[in-house]
């Protein structure tokens, strides 16, 4: 079934990229590495962005599958084997000399190599290995690059390629192992969990060894991720929120991405298909829920609970909180502890850092707060300086809640895009429940299969 | 009466004049900097026009790194190379009022003084644009294998790029042409950058490129198109993370 044997690089690029796109992680942060002197590249901790592409989403790495031939049935995915699509593969000097060529011309932050399973999990995965190898010691490359494990794929391989890649990613696809069984016949929870849990065993043994040794080849640097897709199975956003939080504390990771469900195929088994668009917005509260998660100090039980498991399509997370715990409030800024100041809406992290270190030096009034990035309009209703309120408010739910609204919720442009009727369609997970008519049966407690 | 000292727009005739600021022991209200040429007249000023010195700016430079700290000094430095008017009088008020606290390397922290507030402001907005530059840089391979880029950026930015193009390019013939400023960055193989200031660029060489230059290009904005998912797209979402005014010299913006 090889037709596509003498097809031009541009064409396979285009397939190979188009197949990649809808794979979130694109960051390129993590590491910090400096030239040697012998070869070409860096990395920056915080990562580089180098340009932005229609949808909005940054192009930090050189997003591409090996191949998009694949002996797996996934029912959400596009290069399901049942489909047909256009099949390419690239071999390692194509690989090696893009990612070269592009990384030369600043085009890119460097390569993020996923693939297709082709053959084997391990044929597949020494494709990858050769490739890597290649473009690190002949090519001497030593920019970023983000390689998929394949699931499924040898201990020895995965560690072999975890010592020349930045980071290691392996997707969770779905947050229930039930929903793997369903939409992902050939997977399952078990070679998914086992290569992450190989790479975190990997990482801390390093960790050791990097200790004793100091130029000790380094596995991973960045760390790993993963991610999952939304919408395409009935899970609540708790349940979510709850994997995430399992997948921090128990294996690691450094981000967990979330990626609004795409309607790509038909099939009896996905929801119906709408004219909403993906869930756009229920992303976004998931990913500042996972903010929240990370650099907060708040917990998923905080969140939502088993009686409240979805996010307030209207505010967000925090505020959301913050309206639930209005006993705590309001809080005077200038004496306030930096995990309390963390919790007040309309203040980040950085600005809360700012806060603390400024206020040594003088007493801070609400100019100053400004001054700091603090957004008052959310902020007021939470925070006293020197006593007293900005303006002469109540401390009551509804009437902050309307004029919180009043204010208007800060949410990407994209999401802001739709109209109100698509919002309360699509994210309102409650009514989206209807279109699972076959999956009305019991939910299995998520954390069983992440122990 | 207050006190104006007037000097030229670079690091030596900032430092110059701070320098002569500072020895009056003046307060912040008494004494000023004003650049040569942003000179905004004021009634009951004596203006003091400054010659640049080298001496005298190393002294100042020497008096910041010890009193205030790396981390002031790196913001002094982002400050000058802003486009603001303002900036050299900002920095003098900002060094007048360390002097005033009990630890002067924490000057930065102290961000409810009006002046430290506004050069932290103004380094951000440098610094920022640094580091917009540090992504969108475009090279493109001449003819003779070097890699050119140019740019329009609003400050004087370009010495933020050397250290991290030179460590990530080591190898690469590269040049970035700082089209507003009329600077070049140049780093040969193997060596360190330098920047060329008022040389001429022989703008037919830098439109003529390499044979494979073409190709890659096309490569690239094939799969810029091909990246980005249908149900997702926003021109507002990319406006907002890469403005227009940026993209001028972007590869995948440009029309072939």
């Amino acid at each position: 079934m090889r037709i596509t044997q003498n097809m031009s690089l541009a064409e396979k690029l285009n397939i190979l990229s188009d197949a990649a796109k809808y794979d979130v992680a694109c960051t390129s942060s993590g590491t910090d590495r400096k030239n040697d002197g012998t070869g070409i590249g860096n990395c920056a901790k915080a990562g580089i962005c180098h340009s932005f592409s229609a949808d909005g989403r940054c192009i930090s790495l050189l997003k591409i599958l090996f191949t998009n031939e694949c002996i797996y049935d996934c029912k959400y995915c596009i290069n399901r084997s049942s489909n047909d699509v256009p099949r390419a593969s690239f071999t390692p000097d194509e690989v090696c000399d893009l990612t070269i060529e592009f990384y030369r011309r600043n085009y890119i932050e460097g390569l993020f190599l996923s693939s297709g399973v082709w053959k084997s999990p391990d044929f597949t995965m020494e494709m990858i290995y050769q490739t890597i190898y290649k473009l690190r010691t002949e090519y001497r490359f030593q920019g970023y690059i983000h390689v998929k494990a394949i699931p499924g794929a040898s201990q020895e391989l995965i560690q072999r390629v975890g010592f020349l890649a930045d980071r290691m990613s392996i997707n969770l696809e779905l947050p229930t192992a039930e929903g793997l069984r369903k939409l992902a016949p050939h997977k399952n929870r078990k070679t998914i969990l086992t290569p992450m849990r190989l790479v975190q065993n990997s990482m801390k043994e390093n960790k050791q060894e990097l200790m004793v040794y100091r130029n000790a080849p380094r596995f991973v640097p960045a760390g790993q991720s993963t991610q999952m897709i939304i919408g395409a199975t009935p899970e609540n956003d708790f349940q979510i929120l709850n994997v995430a939080e399992a997948l921090y504390k128990n294996f690691d990771l450094k981000r967990v991405f979330y990626s609004a469900f795409i309607h790509v195929n038909d099939d009896s088994n996905l929801p119906v298909r709408t004219d909403a668009g993906p869930p756009l917005l229920r992303e976004h509260r998931l990913y500042q829920a996972d903010w929240l998660l990370r650099y907060y100090g708040f917990e998923a039980k905080e969140l939502l609970s088993e009686k409240n498991p979805n996010f307030n399509v209207l505010i967000d997370p925090k505020c959301n909180w913050a309206l639930e715990h209005l006993e705590l409030f309001p809080l005077e800024v200038n004496l306030a502890d930096y995990q309390m100041l963390l919790r007040v809406p309309g203040i980040g992290y950085k600005s809360a850092a700012r806060i603390v270190k400024a206020r040594r030096m003088g007493v801070l009034d609400f100019d100053d707060l400004k001054k700091m990035g603090v957004v008052l309009k959310r902020a007021l209703y939470f925070i006293t300086c020197k006593g007293r309120m900005m303006y002469h408010t109540k401390i009551e739910q509804d009437y902050i809640l309307r004029n919180l609204l009043s204010v208007g919720d800060k949410v990407p442009i994209s999401v802001r895009e739709m109209n109100y009727k698509q919002i309360s369609l699509f994210d309102d997970v409650n009514f989206r429940q209807e279109q699972f008519a076959t999956q009305q049966g019991k939910k299995a407690p998520i954390e069983q299969y992440l122990g | 009466m207050k006190r104006v000292y007037v000097c030229t727009d670079s690091l030596t005739g900032i430092f110059s004049a701070i320098y002569d600021a500072w020895k009056t022991k003046l307060g912040e209200n008494e004494v000023g900097i004003a650049l040569r040429g942003s000179v905004e007249q004021e009634l009951f000023c004596e203006y003091v026009e400054i010659r640049d010195n080298e001496k005298k700016a190393i002294a100042v430079e020497n008096l910041i790194k010890r009193h205030l700290g790396e981390y002031a000094y790196w913001n002094i430095y982002h400050t000058i190379l802003s486009h603001d008017s303002k900036k050299a009088d900002v920095i003098l008020g900002m060094m007048l009022e360390a002097r005033k606290i009990p630890d002067s390397t924490r000057i930065m922290e102290h961000l409810s003084h009006p002046k430290v507030r506004r050069m932290f402001e103004i380094s951000r907005k440098v610094s920022n644009e640094a580091h917009y530059y540090r992504e969108i840089v475009r090279f493109r391979e001449l003819q003779n294998g070097i890699l050119f880029s140019e740019i329009e950026p609003r400050n004087r930015m370009l010495s933020c790029l050397g250290e991290h193009f030179s460590d990530r390019f080591p190898l690469e013939n590269w040049m970035i042409y700082d089209r507003t400023h009329q600077m070049v960055m140049v780093h040969e193989a193997g060596k360190q950058w330098i920047l060329v200031h008022g040389e001429q660029i022989d703008e037919k060489l830098i439109t003529n490129c390499s044979v494979k230059e073409t190709m890659y290009v096309k490569l690239w904005k094939g799969f810029f198109d091909s990246v980005a998912i249908k149900e997702r797209e926003s021109y507002e979402r990319q406006r907002q993370h890469l403005p227009l005014h940026y993209r001028k010299y972007v590869t995948e913006f440009q029309e072939i």
